[in-house]
């Protein structure tokens, strides 16, 4: 072999015998790369035989039947279906009768009985009731046991300040912001926590008076001691609570006199005796940060608290604050309308937190007809959204903008005669001609029978017998078939155009009433209380209902809703349904009614004020003070003016008539 | 590993020979380098395949290959579950710490094998659904692979069915995971809970502080905003597939198809059925069944044998009666069917209750009423009873379907808990997709008339018309409620007018120069807005009065949501054209008011330029065009409320060309303005606007009474 030959083969031996030593000591790395294949996340790896593996469900060995029922538990672990007896509620109508309260009666006592009188739920007796209410006394005692204690079963017991004696046997608690070690979900009620001054009924509106926070307002506040806060500088400290971090005293000012907070948020701490500040950052509408409650929220079974609230951690002050300096305008914007929606609708007064208490309650024993979810979260809020008007949240007049619904597209007339029936012919030609009317009722409220013979109508003609109250106008009829009503009284002038421009606006704004004829509300500073006046204005707060359009709803509402010692007055003071009724919408609403055009040649002939011919410049006495009381029934003045008429959009314009779409209310 | 024996081994025996001469030698020993070089090379650059564990990659291998973990008898098992566990008790949130993104990360536990110390294996190592899960998080957001960023744990311990656990080794293997610390942030899935004779109802492996997903829990065993509820997976919901029936009556009123049912609950069922006939149908496991048939596929009743799953679909109501355990399998299915789940198990937590709304969905009846079902459900109106079908089959699609949708359920609840401000909301868990199309959530939703004390803000957007813009000024300045006036200074070639030069008014008046000639500009959120109300005013609009003015501030206040404007336009659909059309003739309708003169609320600036959807604002800038009509369709669209027209018609003397130079009311305007609404209309993807007959005008507005005695007597001059 020559040398050269053997040379090279030497040379590639040992370079062969090299690189067999390299590759086979420092394994190569080339052939993975480094990092993530891309496309394929790094993590649990695909099992080759993934799909040999058993079921978690296959190995189960079904047990031939169910173990033998575990008895009910008692006492500390009561459930809503183990430890209330629903039976008893008959009609699933929930009845609730006090029992005079253990030991003395305090002032506490005294304003839930008072706001319990008030309420639908009232019982006279214990035998009708299905709910037995049981008034701890807040010393030490616990008093006796009331008659028909049955070990607690279908009893409340309700204590709107903590109460040393609350769980007792079966019965259901409803106390102010229980700690969540005992509190029972779906059998407790979580109350909020009052102030001592809180008011009986009414109650101060919501402070919020701008539906965004005014530029430059302070963003923090944090509640303190005996219900003071404290303003907080965010941008100055990191820090402005809890032992994490240094507290310079320099950068937040004490405001000890101010009682309720301004700032767009306000922290509070986790500890039970914080909870009475919830109530204050929701009046104020101040967006609270409740950090890490120990206590159950008030109502938390059908209140949605992330919606006017903000839960966070309180070991995170840092986070929560960028979180909180990092918001969304249109959060903040949501969330402090919810406050004020929440703090109105059920807080503002004793009234209310009883009534939201019996609501809750009500609701457990419907079931499925209970209110939804969005009752409870949207206004008006539960107590003034009935279920048992209707399940589905269409056939409200609140809820059409949530439910992408549009209301609908046409009316019954519901005609009042009253005493003297005048010829109703010409009423009811005008209501049937226009296109948007489904059907005319007419409610007989005469001494004398009704006419056996009717006018033609293209609609159909139902006659219904009233029981001559004035409050049978607004009684939920049977035969109501459409969601609208047009109210009318039998001697109302009208045309059809103004009708079929009053409906189409009224489609715009289906939870309001639109009226032809208004009044204006007044604070009469001689009498010291309130009056009304029918004389012609620049505002108005009612609509006369002797003509005027709504939705169905508002019957149920004045039947059902309305304290029985206000509907009495009605019926006593006929001009005082109008007024009740007006008070009744507003309170749902607070928005003022619309008012529509009204020909002049109507007004000069016959007003539409109720009952007696004529022209009434002032209201009688009997109807001014009938005003005095209704506000004083309600507790508050829900009252709004309106310094607006809407009109067809042509009205009066210098354009031929030809080309308005209304042209009677053009007449001068 | 292969090469380098063969090199050990070989290698030392052949040097001493190399020297030989034979070349037969040379030969083989070349060759056997040779071929050990290729084997090596081979081996190293063939993919992942001798991959071992480590963490790169996706892996294949099988899970007999997992490594072994032998847990001595006496290693530490952790204490029982602790009833009173809060987040803020026993979750450690530092670990979580601060995220731009609000979102937990979670770790899962590489699968391991444990044995005892006799090598038996504690369970069988994974279960399908287990694995599927773990891929689901794994493929999820919330997955890290970094142990020490991690905010939540999964263990690779599958617990999802309790029976063939042991449990005190599974505890063990649960203790000794690296990062165990009590439990604090770990997160267990378990589905099947307890064991005979009791069944206890949650699961039965101490487990310390660990986060529970059970799918069986009563009151006494849920720690209420700790622990997760979530359904039992339903294995036949990927067997079988049920198209979605549309809502509405079906064959049977009530039906019941669990087959393990106690013979007391079997007994009530039957006498509801002997009692309604036709509309009840109890089924049970079939006893006369061929071989082969699959005995979970069929129901019997009688001799009559039914497909299952298919027959719930024929049912309105179907019964989800507890067994031994409170969670049922058959609830998947039911909801699957679209057949509304009738829950017969008292104290149970519906699966996600935290979030899930289950009363649009189902029907609770107590144990004790269960004869009186009947007539409880025969009281829902059929209009509820449909929604609880779409919502069940809805509720199905979206959380109960797959183990993917269970598991990222049960992380996104855990992750609203810790980021409570980024939180899902009530909508968003429950509403099914159609009603989140149609539905509107005004963001001005809170009845409330603010104060006239208030004032408005009036911003005049201006490129150079100087005369006329301060004659605007002086006209604006008259309203009362005027609190400020700024004048958007459009134009960057011209400097404005020094300050001695501007008209003297009552209210303050900045000066804002914009850097370029926008008109989006007049809609841009400035810090300078201090009301809510803002007047939108074009700088040669002159002929309001006062009087018209303070009005249109007014019925504002009254509808603080909507667009309060003066002169009003009307959108129609061109039948010709099939398309749409604008409309700025004397008409009987209005549908937008032109923003040259309009009143609005200062959260529509903020929407305008951060919100809007598409290109519209780029497109609007680029065209000079149609800010107007974009802000009406903004507006519409959130509020889902109409535009309000104030006063009767003037004569403006050239309300259209009023941002354009020069543009008169020509063919070419209208065809443009046309154009926009069908552009807006497509990148909305509907038609917002909604079409009134009404105006606004005061309460006295042409009545007869004195004219001195009215708030606002000069409207409609001309």
């Amino acid at each position: 072999m020559p040398l050269w030959r053997r040379k090279s083969f030497w040379l590639a031996l040992s370079v062969s015998w090299l690189l067999l030593i390299l590759l086979g000591v420092f394994p190569l790395r080339l052939a993975v790369p480094p990092g993530p294949l891309p496309g394929c996340s790094q993590g649990w790896p695909r099992w080759l035989d993934a799909a040999f593996l058993q079921s978690f469900s296959q190995s189960e060995t079904l047990p031939k039947d169910a173990p033998q029922l575990s008895q009910a538990p008692r006492g500390s672990s009561c459930t809503w279906g183990a430890c209330f007896d629903t039976s008893k509620c008959k009609g699933n109508a929930l009845k609730i009768f006090a029992h005079s309260p253990a030991g003395t009666t305090t002032e506490a006592h005294r304003r839930i009985l008072d706001s319990l009188e008030g309420s639908r739920y009232y019982a006279l007796s214990p035998t009708e009731a299905c709910l037995h209410l049981f008034l701890p006394s807040q010393d030490h005692t616990c008093g006796p046991l009331p008659p028909y204690w049955n070990g607690g079963r279908n009893h409340l017991v309700l204590s709107l300040y903590p109460a040393p004696c609350t769980r007792l046997g079966q019965a259901m608690v409803a106390e102010a912001s229980p700690s969540l070690d005992i509190f029972r979900p779906g059998f407790d009620v979580a109350l909020p926590y009052l102030p001592e001054a809180h008011p009986l009924q009414g109650g101060a509106p919501g402070q919020l008076q701008q539906h965004s926070p005014q530029p430059g307002a302070t963003l923090l506040a944090v509640a303190e001691e005996k219900g003071r806060w404290r303003i907080t500088d965010t941008h100055a400290s990191t820090c402005p609570w809890g032992k994490h971090c240094e507290q310079d005293p320099g950068l937040h000012q004490t405001h000890p006199g101010e009682t309720l907070p301004n700032a767009t948020f306000c922290l509070i701490p986790g500890h039970r005796s914080a909870a009475s500040s919830l109530l204050q950052a929701l009046q104020a509408g101040c967006i609270p940060v409740l950090l890490s409650p120990r206590w159950e929220l008030p109502f938390s079974e059908v209140i949605d608290w992330t919606k006017a609230a903000i839960i966070a951690d309180e070991r995170l002050p840092l986070q929560v604050l960028t979180a909180l300096r990092d918001m969304l305008p249109s959060k903040i914007l949501s969330l402090r309308q919810q406050t004020q929606f929440l703090w109105t609708a059920y807080f503002s007064s004793v009234e209310k937190v009883i009534h939201t208490t019996l609501e809750i309650i009500q609701d457990r024993i419907w079931g499925t007809s209970a209110h939804p979810s969005l009752m409870w979260n949207s206004p008006p809020g539960a107590l003034l959204a009935l279920p048992t008007f209707s399940t589905s949240l269409k056939d409200f007049p609140f809820y059409h903008l949530q439910q992408g619904s549009s209301p609908e597209s046409s009316f019954s007339a519901l005609i009042w005669v009253g005493v003297s029936s005048e010829p109703l012919l010409k009423l009811i030609q005008v209501v049937a001609g226009s296109r948007y009317c489904a059907q005319i009722l007419i409610l007989w409220s005469s001494e004398k029978p009704p006419p056996d013979r009717w006018p033609e109508t293209t609609v159909p003609l139902t006659v219904i017998e009233g029981r001559r109250k004035a409050s049978d106008r607004f009684f939920p009829y049977g035969d109501i078939s459409t969601n609208v009503i047009l109210s009318l009284d039998a001697h109302s002038t009208l045309s059809t155009s103004e009708v079929d421009f009053a409906f189409v606006v009224w489609q715009s704004f289906p939870e309001r009433m639109v009226g032809f004829l208004t009044q204006n509300h007044f604070w009469d500073e001689a009498r010291g209380a309130w009056g009304y006046s029918t004389e012609m204005a620049n505002e108005f707060s009612m609509v006369l209902t002797t003509a005027v359009f709504y939705h169905r709803y508002y019957h149920t509402l004045f039947t059902h809703s309305l304290p029985k010692a206000l509907r009495t007055m009605a019926d006593d003071t006929p001009t005082c349904v109008d007024i009740l009724m007006n008070f009744l919408v507003a309170t749902v609403t607070k928005l003022p009614p619309i008012k529509v055009p009204y020909g002049r040649q109507h007004q000069e002939a016959v007003p539409l004020a109720a009952e007696g011919p004529g022209p009434v410049p002032e209201p009688q006495p009997l109807a001014q003070d009938c005003f005095s009381r209704v506000a004083a029934g309600f507790g508050h003045m829900p009252l709004v003016s309106s310094r607006v008429r809407l009109e067809p959009v042509l009205f009066k314009d210098p354009v031929s008539v030809q080309r308005k779409k209304y042209r009677s209310l053009e007449k001068p | 590993m292969c090469a380098s024996v063969k090199y050990n081994i070989r290698g030392p025996a052949l040097i001493p020979r190399m020297k030989t001469k034979h070349r037969f030698y040379y030969v083989t020993l070349f060759s056997i380098v040779l071929l050990g070089l290729i084997a090596t090379g081979v081996f190293q650059f063939w993919p992942h395949s001798i991959e071992s564990s480590g963490d790169g990659g996706v892996e294949k291998r099988s899970i007999k290959e997992v490594p072994v973990v032998r847990l001595p008898a006496a290693s530490p098992i952790p204490e029982r579950g602790d009833l009173s566990c809060r987040m803020h008790t026993c979750f450690d949130v530092y670990r979580c710490g601060f995220n731009p993104k609000n979102k937990i990360k979670v770790y899962i536990y590489p699968l391991k094998k444990y044995v005892d110390d006799a090598g038996v294996p504690v369970s069988s190592t994974i279960s399908r659904e287990y694995n599927e899960l773990l891929a689901a998080i794994s493929d999820s957001d919330y997955y890290t692979d970094d142990i020490s960023r991690a905010c939540l744990f999964v263990p690779s311990i599958d617990v999802l069915n309790q029976s063939p656990l042991r449990i005190k080794e599974t505890a063990q293997a649960l203790a000794q995971l690296s990062r165990w610390d009590r439990g604090t942030n770990h997160l267990l899935f378990n589905m099947l809970p307890g064991g005979p004779p009791d069944y206890n109802t949650a699961l039965d492996v101490p487990r310390d502080r660990a986060l529970l997903a059970g799918g069986g829990f009563s009151t006494w065993t849920y720690r209420q905003g700790y622990d997760v509820s979530i359904p039992v997976f339903s294995p036949l919901s990927t067997e079988v597939a049920l198209p979605e029936k549309a809502p509405g009556p079906r064959r049977y009123f009530l039906l019941s198809s669990q087959m393990a049912i106690h013979p007391e609950y079997r007994e009530d069922l039957e006498a509801l059925q002997a009692k309604h006939r036709e509309s009840v149908l109890v089924l049970d496991k079939c006893t006369n069944l061929s071989e082969g048939v699959l005995s979970v596929r069929k129901r019997c009743h009688q001799h009559q044998v039914f497909d299952y799953p298919q027959v719930l679909q024929e049912a309105t109501f179907c019964v989800v009666l507890r067994g031994a355990r409170l969670g049922q399998a058959v609830l998947s299915d039911v909801l699957q069917a679209g057949c509304v789940p009738v829950v017969i198990a008292d104290s149970y937590i519906l699966p996600f209750s935290e979030v899930l709304d289950w009363k649009r969905a189902s029907v609770v009846v107590p144990e004790e009423k269960m004869s009186d079902m009947y007539s409880i459900l025969q009281n829902i109106p059929q209009r509820q009873i449909e929604e609880m079908q779409r919502q069940a089959r809805w509720f199905w699609e979206a959380y109960f379907q797959s183990i993917k949708a269970i598991a990222l359920a049960t992380l996104q609840i855990i992750n609203d808990r810790i980021y409570p401000y980024a939180a899902i909301s009530y909508e968003e868990w429950n509403d099914p997709p159609t009603v989140k199309w149609t539905s509107v959530s005004n963001p001005l939703f809170l009845p409330l008339i603010p104060p006239q004390s208030q004032g408005f803000t009036a911003i005049v957007l201006t490129y150079d018309r100087v005369e006329s813009l301060f004659r605007v000024i002086t006209e604006v300045s008259k309203v009362p409620s005027l609190s400020k006036l700024l004048v958007v200074w459009n134009n960057q070639n011209k400097n404005p007018p020094e300050e001695s030069l501007w008209p003297k008014i009552r209210v303050p008046l900045k000066v804002v120069r914009t850097a370029e000639n926008k008109l989006s500009n007049r809609f841009f959120p400035y810090d300078e807005i201090e009301t809510e109300a803002v007047l939108a005013i074009d700088d040669d609009i002159i002929m309001l009065t006062s009087d018209e003015l303070q009005f249109g501030y007014e019925v504002w206040r009254e509808f603080p949501d909507r667009l309060v404007g003066y002169p009003g336009r009307l959108h129609l659909w061109d039948h010709e054209m099939n398309k749409w059309k604008y409309e700025s003739e004397w008409t009987n309708e209005v549908s937008m008011v032109l923003t040259g003169a309009a009143f609005y609320h200062k959260y529509f600036n903020y929407l305008y330029t951060y919100k809007m959807p598409g290109d519209i604002k780029n497109w609007v800038d680029a065209h000079m065009n149609c800010e107007d009509i974009a802000m009406n369709f903004l507006v519409a669209n959130v509020t889902g409320k109409a535009v309000i027209k104030v006063t009767p018609r003037k004569k403006f003397k050239c309300p259209e060309c009023t941002a354009i130079d020069g543009l008169s009311l020509d063919q070419t305007h209208m065809v443009e303005r046309s154009e926009c609404i069908n552009k807006f209309a497509s990148v909305f993807g509907t038609m917002p606007l909604k079409v009134v007959e009404h105006r606004a005008d005061p309460v006295l507005y042409k009545d007869d009474f004195p004219e001195k005695l009215k708030s606002f007597p000069n409207i409609g001059s001309l």
